[in-house]
């Protein structure tokens, strides 16, 4: 049986903050529910991922996935994207990004950006966690 | 734009420092998460490319 003591994070049992509002501050911005529970410097790293991740794929003129009727997996495929929080309506909606087919990097730009917004959704859960005291 | 290796090794970095900041506390633990996800991105890219490598690449060439 492996030993998980030493890799898993440990636990408290205590909690730290507000879950609910912990979710809701990750899911605006990257890193922010974490900055709220005091995970500074854990908040200041995920938020440069998530943004090098972003950039990458605007950089490279990926698809930001939007709801088209007929295709049932855009659905799910926008609703990953929304997971970036606000960058994410900042792009579509003031920066009325969209993406440009027939650009050289737009498949690697398409998983940049799906990568970003599923990667904060994750850290959503682990704001939830951690403020739940289940991780430290 | 950058190569197809490059953008592969940069999302495996990418991806590989998120799961290790996330799911792991020590350093060395934190390494060890990093180097796993990492070769078995770009690891698992070159395999699957190896073996489409025998696979035509373009459309089918017109019949005579």
């Amino acid at each position: 049986m492996t030993d998980v003591s030493n890799t898993a994070p440990a636990a408290s049992g205590e909690a730290v903050g507000n879950p609910q509002l912990a979710c809701v501050l990750a899911l605006l911005f990257p890193g922010l529910g974490h900055f709220y529970l005091g995970k500074r410097l854990r908040a200041v790293a995920f938020l440069l991922i998530v943004a090098a991740s972003l950039v990458t794929g605007v950089w490279l003129q990926g698809n930001l996935f939007r709801p088209e009727s007929g295709q049932p997996l855009t659905f799910l495929a926008t609703l990953g994207s929304m997971g970036m929080g606000i960058p994410y309506f900042v792009l579509r909606f003031v920066r009325d990004y969209t993406g440009t087919p027939t650009a050289p990097g737009y498949e690697y730009g398409t998983a940049f950006l799906l990568t970003a917004g599923l990667m904060n959704l994750l850290l959503m859960l682990d704001a939830w966690d951690i403020a739940t005291g289940k991780k430290d | 734009m950058p190569n197809h290796f490059l953008l592969m090794n940069l999302y495996a970095t990418i991806v590989g420092a998120f799961f290790a900041l996330l799911w792991r506390r020590q350093m060395r633990d934190r390494i060890k998460m990093f180097l796993q996800v990492y070769i078995g991105l770009v690891g698992g890219g070159l395999i699957a490319a190896w073996l489409m490598y025998p696979f035509p690449s373009g459309p089918p060439s017109p019949i005579p």
